[in-house]
């Protein structure tokens, strides 16, 4: 059997790619952001650890954002698309 | 030549842990208001009152030796040194590097506190609890250098190194000449090191110490000026690589009310000038410069959040919290009035 490659295919394609781009890179700047704040809160809670609770909490902030990405990831994936 | 300092991508990053440490470290420090009821205690109650602080474990450690302002003067000295050298310890890279750099000015201080020490025939115990082993220098060279007898068999331990040449100009009558030549090779062996980085960090750094060698040289105008010292001592007695060394070295001979005048306009002016006003002591004056560097060195970190400054500005507050304990309970001690302790805390 021999597959064809279709315009509707390749648009499934592309659609798939821009998905994973939309979490793979909100997740990448996500971490960007992260590592300065990790490593302050880590240099604070080794001087007051008590800080630990608020910390985490400024740690996940930059998270939401991955939530924007995977938010557009699913919408492209199951909502907008011919994939739903 | 001006050097252009671009800012690296990623670098601030390295800053992230030690200046979390600092900040969390600076609200450890003791509050300003406490220093006016330190005022009000007798020494003991102030040791108790330390012991309750940071500085519980040196206390508790010396106190079966030492009593009175001099446990707290042990004491403090001690925690200085082991909160300095925590610093080190837990910064890596370019952080390390600047605070060690900027941290040698205790290797200066040690090797001053033992050349006075054997100038005035101390013994090697006596010397031993002044010292801060805070730079590079580590306690036991530092103890093998108290152990000699003469400040030439000093001058001789130190062969080989950048302290030589500084050393060597004593004469065996002043200290004064070697003292100045040791303060002038710290500040010209930091433009070296630090201003070869071209880093942003290191270009930081370099700008508070210009400040603080500005600060330096205004307290020496100030105290020459007032005894009426010759322009020429007074110039050579001034620091190089302040940001105002020359207009300084201008002001250097002239006559007090002269001096003063000419001062209206810096930046400095507006955290002396009621001082100077009232014809305050060169000391109060001195305090006040001490607390508007403090000052600026916080406020530039508010420019510059994860740069070095905070961690500068942790170390000058540190220094400056020992010294007004000291000045509190040396002052009780010799049984000053609080009115007159209080002009020289800085606050």
């Amino acid at each position: 059997m021999v597959a064809e490659i279709t315009d509707g295919g390749i648009l499934y394609g592309l659609i798939a790619v821009g998905a994973g781009l939309a979490t793979g890179l909100a997740g990448i700047g996500a971490g960007v952001g992260e590592q300065g704040i990790g490593a302050a809160v880590v240099g604070v809670v080794a001087e007051e650890p008590g800080f630990l609770g608020k910390g985490l909490f400024l740690m996940l902030l930059p998270e939401t954002l991955i939530i924007f990405g995977l938010a557009v990831s699913l919408i492209l994936m199951f909502a907008w698309t011919p994939f739903a | 030549m001006p050097v252009l300092r671009l800012p690296k991508f990623g670098q601030p990053v390295k800053y992230a842990y030690i200046t979390g440490r600092v900040r969390a470290m600076k609200t450890k420090l003791i509050p300003h208001e406490m220093y006016q009821r330190m005022l009000g205690m007798d020494i003991p109650e102030i040791t108790r009152y330390l012991e309750e602080t940071q500085y519980k474990e040196e206390i508790d450690l010396m106190a079966k030796d030492h009593s009175g302002a001099e446990l707290v003067e042990y004491a403090t000295f001690a925690n200085l040194a082991k909160t300095y050298k925590k610093l080190l310890r837990v910064s890596i890279d370019e952080p390390e590097f600047l605070i060690l750099e900027y941290l040698r000015r205790w290797d200066i201080w040690n090797i001053k506190t033992i050349l006075r020490g054997k100038f005035y025939g101390a013994s090697d115990e006596e010397i031993m609890k002044y010292l801060v082993p805070a730079g590079e220098l580590d306690l036991e060279f530092l103890e093998g250098l108290a152990k000699k007898e003469r400040i030439e068999e000093v001058v001789q331990a130190f062969d080989g190194t950048d302290y030589y040449e500084a050393l060597t100009q004593y004469d065996g009558e002043m200290l004064s000449s070697v003292e100045n030549a040791l303060d002038k090779l710290y500040y010209f062996r930091m433009e070296r090191a630090v201003g070869g980085t071209l880093s942003v960090g290191g270009g930081l750094l370099l700008k508070y110490v210009r400040k603080e060698i500005d600060v330096k040289n205004l307290v020496t105008l100030f105290r020459m000026n007032k005894a009426g010292i010759e322009a020429a001592v007074i110039q050579d007695n001034l620091l190089a690589g302040g940001k105002l060394h020359e207009e300084f070295s201008r002001m250097a001979g002239q006559s007090y009310n002269e001096f003063v005048r000419g001062l209206e306009g810096y930046p400095f002016w507006g955290a002396i000038s009621d001082v100077v006003a009232e014809g305050g002591s060169v000391s109060r004056i001195e305090a006040r410069l001490r607390a508007y560097l403090v000052r600026y060195a916080w406020a530039l970190s508010n420019y510059h959040p994860l740069s070095i400054l905070p961690v500068l500005g942790y170390i000058v507050s540190k220094e400056t919290e020992v010294s007004n304990i000291r000045k509190i309970v040396r002052g009780k001690e010799a049984g000053l009035s609080a009115e007159l302790i209080e002009e020289q805390v800085v606050a």
